[in-house]
């Protein structure tokens, strides 16, 4: 089977300071892999060279899925409704507009009701609370149904509730072949992922 | 390019730009300000300038307050401009770097924060000039009005490149209220330059065409062709530079 993703003797500097060394993986279709580190460890930098926010310093990088990258932070626009980040960013996804199935209203109302936010859909973002800020940043990530999803810290935030709602919906996508590289501080449950693997001192190994 | 991309940044520019407070507020504090303070503190006295534009060794008499009002219009318009345009290229930078990795392009973004700058250029200017109204009726209002909107352009994207340059506002703020401080709302007084040595200097600074063109136009009949023509290379100039570093900042590697 086709590498989704493939990651070859990737590392990164910032100046002087080498944060990954020599990383290598693979991820493929259906497969959920998580990655686990203390503060500091690489993990946000690693998700970051590989959708393409920052640039590799050696080694090499192929996606060959169409990407749902939900950041750390929330970056969403706070001046803007919940509805209208949902707008801006099927924009850009090139997604069309209508309620059918194939049109982003259809995506959004789903994505609302999935985690439990479709009361807050006219809210200006700046009023919302962080965990409902972070479903939308993690909402936004998965309005185009991508093939793999890299998520960072993608349930901090959520209650109990929401965080079962989110395992739900990814058990769905991996049943369906999506695959996930999910970065957190902790996994609490790791029946739920393919491998885990810990990032320590810029070096990647399985836990 | 797709338009249709742009159409959508633009709404949600507009529709964030509507929605600051602090936008609406010194749109209409900053000219009524500082058209009460030209009030409370000019008078009719007659003062003589020539404009450095003209040519001609021919001098311009017109009242304190007549000069001042058109001086401070433009003045007003610079300094709002620049702040409300430092916001559109500043505010959310990383939310809009996330548009990008998601699929819209640096030049949409731009594109679209260039059309609301725009409206907005054309919105205060039109403003300023109705408020200048009330007080007296320059020679040719509407080339005045285009004085305004050229200082809005060349401070506009002076604006976008400093939200551009700068991650935090308070360094933004800064170098705006800086330069305007300098140039827009003291250095291109004529008053000022009639006598200044190192015209040079003040011929090279962002508002010098733009309030050439007002000024020509309020008091004089000059042709306003040529500060026009310096006015729409410097902006150009200044929103090419925008654009560079506003596409260096947003960059991904695909």
């Amino acid at each position: 089977m086709v590498n989704v993703v493939e990651v070859r003797n990737l590392a990164k500097s910032f100046g002087k300071r080498c944060v990954l060394k020599d990383i290598n993986f693979s991820l493929r279709r259906g497969e959920m892999v998580g990655i686990v580190g203390e503060n500091g460890s690489g993990k946000t930098t690693l998700l970051k060279t590989i959708v393409g926010l920052l640039s590799p310093s050696a080694g090499e990088i192929v996606v060959r899925e169409k990407v749902g990258y939900c950041p750390q932070e929330m970056l969403v626009f706070e001046t803007l409704t919940v509805h209208e980040n949902f707008a801006y960013f099927a924009a850009a996804y090139g997604l069309r507009q209508g309620p059918g199935a194939d049109g982003w209203h259809g995506r959004e109302s789903f994505l609302l009701s999935r985690f439990s936010f479709a009361p807050y859909r006219d809210a200006l973002v700046s009023n919302l609370s962080g965990g409902t800020r972070q479903k939308l940043n993690l909402s936004l990530a998965v309005l185009h149904e991508p093939g793999l999803l890299i998520l960072d810290e993608p349930y901090s935030g959520f209650d109990w509730e929401t965080y079962l709602h989110f395992w739900n919906y990814a058990a769905e996508l991996k049943a369906a072949g999506a695959c996930f590289l999910v970065v957190s501080h902790f996994i609490y449950d790791r029946s739920k992922f393919d491998t885990v693997y810990e990032l320590r001192e810029g070096v990647l190994q399985c836990a | 390019m797709r338009l249709s991309h742009i159409v959508a940044a633009w709404r949600m520019s507009v529709r964030e730009l509507l929605r600051s407070r602090i936008a609406v507020i010194l749109f209409f504090v900053i000219p009524t300000l500082f058209y009460a303070i030209i009030l409370l503190t000019t008078t009719h006295k007659e003062i003589f300038f020539k404009l450095a534009s003209v040519s001609e060794e021919m001098f311009i008499r017109v009242s304190q307050r007549q000069e001042a009002l058109v001086f401070m219009g433009l003045a007003a318009v610079g300094l709002l401009t620049s702040f409300l345009a430092l916001n559109l290229t500043q505010k959310h930078a990383p939310a809009n770097r996330r548009l990008i990795l998601c699929g819209y392009t640096t030049s949409e973004l731009l594109s679209s924060k260039f059309l609301t700058l725009v409206g907005l250029i054309v919105g205060i200017g039109v403003y300023i000039s109705l408020l200048l109204l009330l007080f007296f009726q320059p020679r040719r209002l509407p080339l005045v009005l285009l004085g305004f909107m050229l200082a809005g352009f060349v401070y506009g994207c002076y604006g976008l490149m400093v939200g551009a340059i700068f991650r935090r506002e308070l360094e933004g703020i800064l170098f705006i209220v800086l330069l305007a401080n300098i140039d827009i709302g003291w250095l291109q007084n004529p008053i000022y330059y009639a006598e200044a040595q190192n015209k040079f200097i003040i011929r090279h600074l962002p508002a010098y065409f733009p309030s050439q063109v007002s000024m020509a136009a309020a008091f004089s009949d000059h042709s306003v062709l040529a500060p026009l023509g310096g006015s729409l290379v410097y902006g150009s100039l200044l929103l090419l530079a925008a654009g560079l570093v506003f596409g260096w900042r947003m960059r991904i590697k695909k």
